[in-house]
């Protein structure tokens, strides 16, 4: 069912974006459309960051095009802010509230209270355990088993290497961290020679992650890989092991939104392999998400509508190009 | 210092990896920032004042360096401006505090408010995170090895804490921070000239904060301004000096309690690491040893008249 209703909203957005790609490609055009005048709210974690910036810049594109409008509130970063913007957002009585979940908890009876005052709520990327009327963002699960799986493949039996593992999520209750490290770990349980030595959170910054990664060096000189939850923090890991002369031999995984930092991290040897979801193609997800909710879409069944964004895997190699990678 | 000791004789035993050399360069390299920004605020604490502002400085300067760096400055106008820039703002505050006479308390609180916000959206144009290029002055300076073995941040370290006992122990600037720490109007109605002096002791808890700032950006390879939303450094700064011995009211400690309280905490920090404990756990036995810590500190140094004064915390 699910995969039905994602194959039909595809069909929708992707009708919406190539519509929308022409129009704005006339630029500023405007459509004479039937939902202008609509109201559109977006809190994210953080505007200022490469991802928030990414999105809202695709959506606000859209909502000049069919005149609707289109406002950020920032909480810049601080838990308690966000929740009292949310509060005011639902106020505001919105069409569509975006929503970028810290933790899976934090904003779930916001998201809940939204939903029943007939608010459309959209979450971006990190999902609450709330479920709203939609999601676009990268499939977690998927990250973490598939990076899980290229480090057995690494450092795993047969690799000559001492399958040592440390993994600095951002925070332990973060949204991608918690499903990412479910995946991974259920990939390891299966290799036992996998050896997960260390699993500290970064609180998503570059200098923590850097001591971490510093001290457990010293304490494992043999690690083979670093799995860090997002490319931003895990840089500083990346740093740790090229001070350490360990560059090369400490394979440096990541995810994150694949903008030409990510790139230029990647030809450093800062980072090494990069699940990217691309930013910026998910804030094209998000702003036809958001245009077929306006528009009345929904699924027919009322179970959540899911855009998985499509994954980018960024290393050099043979099919690397600085291309995968966007500028804002 | 007791503690401190325990806790490294503890880790020793139960620890694989704590008590080696190796380890030993870790921890000193992880709390080279921490140590340097201890010094300003210690020098400032000694005078009776506090600088909640250091982190946003250190953020500052070190935004200020990258962005001049990145618009093609030379190496000596780029170093020359962010001195300048980072000088500025801590005689901002001095001046606040000096002259205004707002607490220093309150006056470092508005002014790292104000400094974050305008570094963000004025300098950054809104961006939380600056990324250094491998190629950025200050990070090929802090990567190198200053003489084979010692890395420069933690030369950098070495530096700052012998300029700070210099400052303190043989300078007039020195004895008048004592003096303002132990009895401000005291020193002021004898002609002591508290108010210069004020200015020199926060733009001195500036530049340490810059030197940290560099530390920090050159070897994470970025300038993060969510160092100064989230303010866990600015409070394990106050920690180190407060645990280290040196009293919010001022007018004793040196640097030597300094060197104590950044051992606990550093110390701290690489053992649970080592024993690969969760964030959570982490800060749950940092508090406990803390109160572990100052309890003891209680019993065997009690308060009597003399020590209890007004406006000790």
């Amino acid at each position: 069912m699910l995969s039905r209703v994602k194959s039909s909203l595809v069909n929708i957005a992707a009708g919406i974006a190539v519509c929308a790609a022409f129009a704005l490609s006339t630029g500023g055009a405007q459509a004479d459309s039937n939902i202008a005048g609509k109201k559109v709210i977006f809190v994210p974690i953080a505007a200022g960051l490469t991802l928030t910036e990414a999105w809202s810049r695709r959506v606000k594109e859209h909502a000049d095009y069919y005149g609707y409008s289109f406002d950020i509130r920032d909480p810049a970063f601080k838990m308690d802010a966000m929740s009292e913007l949310l509060a005011k957002a639902i106020s505001d009585k919105p069409d569509v509230l975006i929503v970028h979940n810290p933790t899976v908890q934090l904003l779930a009876r916001q998201i809940k209270e939204a939903e029943s005052k007939g608010i459309r709520v959209v979450q971006i990327n990190l999902q609450s355990n709330q479920p709203s009327t939609a999601y676009t963002g990268a499939n977690w699960e998927r990250i973490g088993r598939e990076i899980a799986e290229d480090i057995v493949k690494e450092c795993g039996a047969g690799s000559g290497k001492s399958g040592e593992v440390s993994i600095i999520p951002g925070q332990l209750t973060a949204a991608d961290s918690v499903m990412l490290n479910q995946a991974a770990f259920k990939v390891f349980a299966a290799h036992p020679e996998i050896k997960v030595v260390s699993n500290q959170a970064s609180d998503w910054e570059p200098e923590k992650a850097r001591q971490i990664t510093t001290t457990v060096l010293q304490q494992h000189p043999n690690l083979c890989a670093i799995f860090g939850h997002w490319d931003v923090h895990t840089m500083g890991a990346g740093k740790a092991v090229k001070d350490a002369g360990l560059q090369g031999k400490v394979i440096v995984y990541a995810t994150g939104g694949g903008d030409d930092k990510t790139c230029q991290a990647v030809e450093d040897g800062i980072l090494n392999r990069v699940w990217s979801y691309d930013a910026d193609g998910q804030g094209r997800d998000l702003a036809d998400l958001v245009d077929v909710l306006l528009q009345g879409g929904a699924a027919t069944d009322h179970t959540m509508l899911t855009i998985d964004s499509p994954l980018k895997i960024i290393k050099l190699g043979p099919g690397y190009d600085k291309n995968l990678c966007f500028k804002l | 210092m007791g503690v401190t000791v325990a806790i490294v004789l503890l880790l020793s035993v139960f620890v694989q990896g704590f008590a080696t050399f190796g380890n030993l360069r870790v921890i000193a390299s992880n709390s080279a920032a921490l140590l340097i920004l201890s010094c300003g605020m210690g020098m400032v604490i000694i005078s009776r004042g506090l600088d909640l502002s250091m982190v946003a400085i250190m953020v500052a300067g070190a935004a200020t360096f990258a962005t001049f760096s990145n618009a093609g400055y030379s190496e000596p106008a780029i170093v020359g401006l962010t001195l300048l820039v980072t000088a500025a703002l801590g005689l901002a505050n001095g001046w606040l505090i000096a002259y205004v006479e707002i607490p220093a308390m309150l006056a470092t609180l508005a002014s790292a408010m104000a400094i974050a916000g305008f570094f963000r959206f004025a300098v950054l144009r809104g961006e939380f995170l600056l990324l250094l290029p491998p190629d950025n002055p200050a990070v090929v300076f802090f990567s190198r090895d200053v003489v084979p073995g010692l890395t420069a941040p933690v030369a950098a370290m070495i530096i700052t804490f012998v300029v700070t006992w210099l400052l303190l122990r043989f300078t007039t600037l020195g004895r008048i921070t004592y003096a303002m720490g132990d009895n401000f109007q005291a020193a002021r109605l004898i002609g002591l000239r508290v108010r210069p002096a004020t200015l020199l002791i926060y733009m001195y808890a500036a530049l340490t904060a810059l030197v940290a700032g560099l530390v920090i950006a050159a070897s994470s390879g970025t300038v993060d301004f969510r160092t100064v939303a989230n303010g866990s450094l600015l409070y394990e700064v106050i920690l180190v000096v407060v645990l280290g011995g040196i009293p919010l009211r001022g007018g004793r400690g040196g640097m030597r309690n300094i060197l104590v309280g950044c051992a606990l905490i550093a110390v701290m920090r690489n053992g649970m690491t080592l024993f690969d404990l969760s964030t959570q756990m982490q800060d749950l036995l940092k508090g406990v040893v803390l109160i572990i810590a100052v309890a003891t500190d209680n019993y065997f140094n009690p308060r009597d008249t003399e020590t209890d004064t007004v406006g000790d915390l």
